[in-house]
């Protein structure tokens, strides 16, 4: 693909996301067109973002700045990134599938007459995109038709860039009048309190709906309880049931864990729960289904149910010291 | 008159609310992969006879939501809304039991998958001139995982919109609606958007009720609307399917086998050996 390419960096309170970094690393895979980081905000950090983005990446980075820009808001963003792009030339947009990411992604695509696939894993040689469906059942490659194109990229699916480049990018930064919006981000506010300790964990025991039913956390606890730093977490499907509370969610929107063990219990596999775990050091997925996504990333591999096999294993142990 | 500036005097009287509900196959099923299809664009999932399906969960609490809005501003309407064959009638059923007002079918019929951007279209071609106050869908479908459909359907009605909300607060005599929408690591983004407008809800603002039984008789009796079939039928795809298959049977990991006591000291030596016991 030799389009030019522009990936949108998103940032949260001055700090670009990781995520931005696997989505340029994304661009490099896909093909050689002339590449543009466009970044919005306000501010020092605005420069500092810009510079830190150019730095790292050798890539030319345009910095759109202005007060309102402090804030991501959907609207602002699709009004400016068009007028930079411009309407109908064919050009390829890549961001994280992030929750700013996947916001913004369908809306410029209406904007721009683009293609838009979202939530891409891999690239095909036939320049397909690969994404999951039904929970990582099923694989489906997909190519946009001539013409613009809009791609949100899968966190955890591409590393971050590293490759140290020889010569920081350009940067260039234009101030913007604020236009008149039917859409006004407020604030951020911070999450609440919590501590789940995942981020000092050596072992992370996640539940998954797998388990049956909230009793059967016990299990889960008693597991976790073996080891003297860790971690229980589960999947969003477990915290809609309110088995367990949001702050212990994993995944897309979730918390992002990379511990030395991560054992994932009665947890199928989708592709959001994966993106949040998946540069674990190692993985124990045990599940009744032999053919369970999750399987295909994990280290370590147990076809039991996890309500019966928990039990055995803490007997086991006892038995052992 | 343009679309927000007729809605603006409209939305004391209640607000109009469409709620998008998608048909998905449930997640215990299992997917096949129609392997008849000769054409490479047509292949797609089959459906064996006696398959499950049932509503999107995500828009399961689009609907819960809507209900809240309409106990809290008398005389607002719901209009729930689904596309695709005809079995999609049970779940825009299952809406009005859930107590929609009126049920509204899109009828497709076709084996290929619908993308994004043609399903968009052929809502936004039933919502053009209704004047909804408020569209509502869940964040994503289950089955494709896109988290497209609400965006294009707000972007080609050139509505504002807001995803992945996770609570709400609809102030109608003023034209806006306050969100809270669910961002990286349990942080909330807050918004003033003005009506009309369009959110995808996140799971978790609400807690989806049972339907009462005096919901399931009305809707039992309910006429569901058909709409004629849509005229985006030919309007062009921007992207095609160019392949659908099973993940590679190849598994990177180690199965561990034997009596359940064997896999159990199996793994005790494993956590042993990465020194975490």
């Amino acid at each position: 693909m030799n389009t030019p390419m522009y990936i949108i960096a998103m940032h949260i309170q001055g700090k670009i996301l990781p995520e931005t970094y696997e989505a340029v690393s994304f661009a490099q895979d896909l093909g050689s067109g002339q590449k543009t980081i466009i970044v919005l905000g306000s501010g020092s950090q605005l420069s500092s973002m810009a510079n830190e983005l150019s730095e790292n990446t050798g890539i030319d980075v345009v910095a759109i700045k202005a007060q309102y820009l402090n804030l991501y808001n959907a609207e602002s963003y699709k009004k400016i990134i068009k007028g930079i792009i411009g309407h109908g030339r064919s050009a390829c947009i890549c961001m994280p599938h992030v929750s700013m990411g996947y916001d913004l992604a369908p809306g410029l695509a209406v904007d721009l007459d683009a293609a838009c696939i979202t939530g891409i894993e891999a690239i095909s040689p036939d320049a397909s995109f690969t994404r999951s469906m039904f929970g990582g059942k099923i694989r489906v490659q997909t190519r946009p038709l001539d013409g613009p194109v809009v791609l949100t990229v899968l966190p955890g699916a591409w590393k971050g860039f590293d490759n140290a480049p020889l010569a920081s990018g350009s940067v260039d930064i234009l101030s913007v009048d604020e236009p008149p919006l039917t859409t006004r981000t407020l604030e951020i506010k911070a999450s609440t309190p919590k501590d789940m300790g995942f981020s000092d964990a050596e072992v992370i025991v996640s539940a998954g709906r797998g388990i049956g039913s909230a009793e059967n956390l016990l299990h889960i606890e008693d597991l976790a309880a073996l080891f003297p730093r860790s971690a229980v977490g589960a999947t969003r499907g477990v915290c809609d049931l309110g088995w367990l509370g949001y702050k212990h969610q994993i995944g897309v929107t979730g918390n992002t864990v990379a511990p030395g063990v991560y054992i994932a219990c009665g947890i199928s596999g989708a592709v959001q729960h994966l993106s949040g775990m998946r540069h674990s050091g190692l993985i124990i997925a045990i599940n009744t289904d032999a053919h369970a996504s999750i399987f295909r990333i994990a280290t370590y591999c147990i076809v039991e149910d996890v309500n019966t096999f928990i039990p055995i294993l803490l007997e086991e142990y006892k038995g052992q010291s | 008159m343009p679309y927000h500036v007729y809605m603006k005097s409209h939305v004391a009287r209640g607000v109009r609310i469409l709620v998008c509900v998608k048909q998905v196959l449930d997640s215990a099923e299992t997917v096949s992969i129609d392997e008849t299809a000769t054409d490479e664009t047509a292949t797609w999932i089959r459906f064996e006879p006696g398959t499950v399906f049932r509503m999107n969960r995500f828009d399961e609490f689009a609907v819960q939501e809507a209900l809240r809005i309409r106990e809290s501003i008398p005389g607002s309407v719901i209009d729930a809304l689904s596309l695709g064959p005809d079995r999609v009638k049970k779940t825009i059923l299952k809406a009005l039991e859930m107590g929609a007002d009126n049920g509204v079918h899109i009828p497709v019929e076709t084996k290929k998958y619908i993308l994004p951007y043609m399903r968009a279209s052929m809502i936004a071609e039933y919502a053009q001139n209704r004047h909804y106050d408020l569209i509502l869908t869940g964040i994503m479908a289950e089955d494709d995982m896109e988290c497209q459909v609400g965006q294009l359907l707000a972007g080609i009605l050139g509505l504002p919109y807001a995803t992945s909300v996770i609570y709400q607060d609809i102030e109608a005599n003023k034209g806006t609606i306050y969100v809270e929408k669910e961002i990286e690591e349990g942080r909330r983004e807050c918004m003033d958007i003005d009506l009309p407008a369009l959110i995808t809800v996140q799971s978790g603002i609400n807690t989806p009720g049972y339907p009462s039984l005096s919901n399931v008789l009305r809707a039992r009796g309910q006429q569901i609307e058909v709409m004629e079939p849509s005229r985006c039928a030919d309007r062009m795809d921007r992207e095609v399917i160019t392949g659908v298959s099973y993940p590679s049977a190849g598994v990177s990991g180690t199965f561990i086998d034997g009596s359940p006591q064997e896999k159990a000291n199996a793994l005790l030596d494993i956590l042993h050996k990465n020194a975490v016991l």
